[in-house]
């Protein structure tokens, strides 16, 4: 197909679209709303996997050890905890450490803290994680291991908080998959109703062109495109309606939802995954059309 | 330039649009296809477009079997002929330009050149000062002269008329098969179908004329 025979495609594809503006609009409307709705759910699912990235960086096997534990007690903890092939890093953090933590996060329970006379708090070691995100059975295992050891008195696992916000994150892709998909299935057939009925309004038009010994891409090309201009317009406006919720939430709405705004908030989208939009968008497109001309050429 | 050889075609059972039907037509000729409605006409001609397939015998359009032509290579066939309906089938959003451009932008040839033959084809006609209007402020006459500037646009070997006066009156009949005797004579072979035998008697031609299906007689117009 020549440059010639392009161009003159797409302005009779463009032509398509002003005739039947109308029916396109619905279809525009319908593509827009697919695709947002798949952009929303992605923007959400990326803000979730952010927290769960930050709480990941704090995730640490905690070791408390007994006040009655002696120093060689501690250095076999220590030892223990170093050689381990999971951990990156040991942090020994000593009872007055752990005070000043402690009034740094609550400084509300300053009185609390002084009024019991002494510091409650014990020494513990905190081994950081090579791999935060990594399976569960080896780290149960060196913690099973620990908690054999004299000295210790207790050891937490603070994974919970980040696995849960992931989990969340897995949830959301899931329901954009589900929701998006769905009604990008619509859409599909949405254009493809609208195409339809575009072709079968210029039935006389198509029966001379085939009659001048028009080709089939010929004839067929710029409905495709019809589908396509319509699919990455429609693309296109969903990834900028999702950019502006992601800028517009947190000033209008995020407040209102006070501790949960960290987790249910928008995440610009990467650029990979607004070109995907807007890619997506004219496949939707370019599948209704193409199924609109399956539809009636066959028949 | 068309052979019919023993060509039977049928649409539903158990009838027979056109039975055992057998003709040729040399390349310059010009030629009539007469008989009353339903008499299988149209059929012949939408056989020659290759708009449906015999359903037995053999149709030759210069040399190509067109049982043969693959679906997808039939364009190569129509672009060697043009066609000429009782109804104009014009695109009636588009002007008298447009209409008649349609084949040539078919083929993709530059604007340049889509003009000066459009423009051309018009002035056969004798409208080309009707270039920019739409078919709706044509009369019946005129929006079947372009309908004629259309089929000849690109000068095929072949010009096909389906009952091309079938909507005009005596005068304007007459004037559009002196329009066809014209392209005739400049080497376009013209067949033209037609029920309207006072037509035929003006013209001098050669003349098939279908009953029923079949060919019964053939003749030369005075």
């Amino acid at each position: 197909m020549n440059g010639r025979k392009i161009g003159r495609a797409f302005r009779d594809a463009g032509g398509h679209l002003r005739r039947g503006k109308p029916r396109h609009a619905v279809s525009f409307a319908v593509l827009v709303l697919s695709f947002l709705m798949a952009g929303l759910f992605l923007s959400l699912s990326n803000n979730l996997r952010s927290r769960a990235r930050i709480l990941s960086r704090d995730v640490a096997v905690v070791v408390y050890l007994s006040p009655s534990a002696t120093a060689a007690e501690r250095r076999t903890i220590e030892d223990r905890v170093r050689l381990s092939p999971l951990v990156a890093s040991v942090r020994t953090v000593t009872p007055e450490e752990a005070g000043d933590r402690f009034l740094k996060e609550f400084p509300d329970l300053r009185d609390v803290l002084e009024n019991l006379g002494r510091n409650p708090l014990p020494a513990s070691i905190e081994a950081i994680l090579r791999d935060p995100a990594g399976p569960d059975a080896p780290i149960d295992r060196m913690i099973d291991g620990l908690r054999r050891l004299p000295g210790v008195e207790d050891i937490q696992f603070n994974r919970r908080w980040s696995d849960r916000v992931r989990a969340l994150g897995r949830l959301s892709d899931a329901v954009g998959v589900v929701v998006g998909g769905l009604l990008i299935l619509m859409s599909i057939a949405v254009v493809s109703g609208a195409v339809r009925l575009n072709i079968l309004s210029r039935h006389e038009e198509i029966s001379i062109l085939h009659l001048v010994g028009a080709t089939n891409g010929y004839i067929r090309g710029p409905f495709l495109l019809e589908g396509l201009i319509l699919g990455v317009a429609g693309g296109t406006v969903a990834a900028g309606l999702v950019l502006l919720a992601a800028r517009l939430f947190p000033l209008y709405l995020g407040h209102s939802l006070g501790a949960l705004q960290d987790l249910i908030g928008f995440e610009p989208l990467s650029l990979l995954q607004a070109a995907g939009l807007v890619a997506g968008g004219g496949l939707a497109g370019l599948l209704g059309s193409l199924a609109a001309l399956g539809r009636v050429f066959r028949s | 330039m068309i052979e019919f050889s023993h060509v039977w075609k049928q649409y539903h059972k158990p009838d027979w649009a056109l039975s055992d039907v057998s003709f040729a037509v040399a390349a310059g000729e010009m030629v009539f296809i007469t008989g009353p409605s339903g008499s299988g006409k149209s059929t012949i001609l939408r056989l020659m477009t290759r708009e449906c397939p015999p359903t037995d015998g053999r149709i030759l359009i210069e040399g190509m079997d067109i049982r043969r032509i693959p679906s997808a290579k039939i364009y190569v066939l129509r672009r060697t002929m043009g066609v000429v309906f009782q109804d104009f089938r014009l695109l009636a959003e588009r002007r008298v330009f447009d209409n008649v451009a349609v084949p040539l932008r078919v083929l993709g040839l530059p604007s340049k050149d889509v003009k000066r033959k459009v423009f051309l084809a018009l002035r056969m006609v004798g409208l080309h000062h009707r270039i920019w209007n739409t078919p709706a402020g044509l009369s019946y006459g005129e929006q079947q002269r372009v309908a004629i500037a259309r089929a000849v646009v690109n000068n095929p070997r072949l010009l096909l008329a389906d009952e091309p006066t079938g909507n005009l009156d005596p005068d304007l009949a007459s004037e559009i098969i002196a329009l066809f005797r014209e392209i005739n004579r400049q080497g376009t072979t013209v067949v033209i179908c037609t029920h309207d035998r006072e037509i035929v008697r003006k013209f001098a031609g050669r003349v098939l004329a279908l009953r029923e299906g079949r060919m019964r007689e053939r003749g030369t117009a005075p």
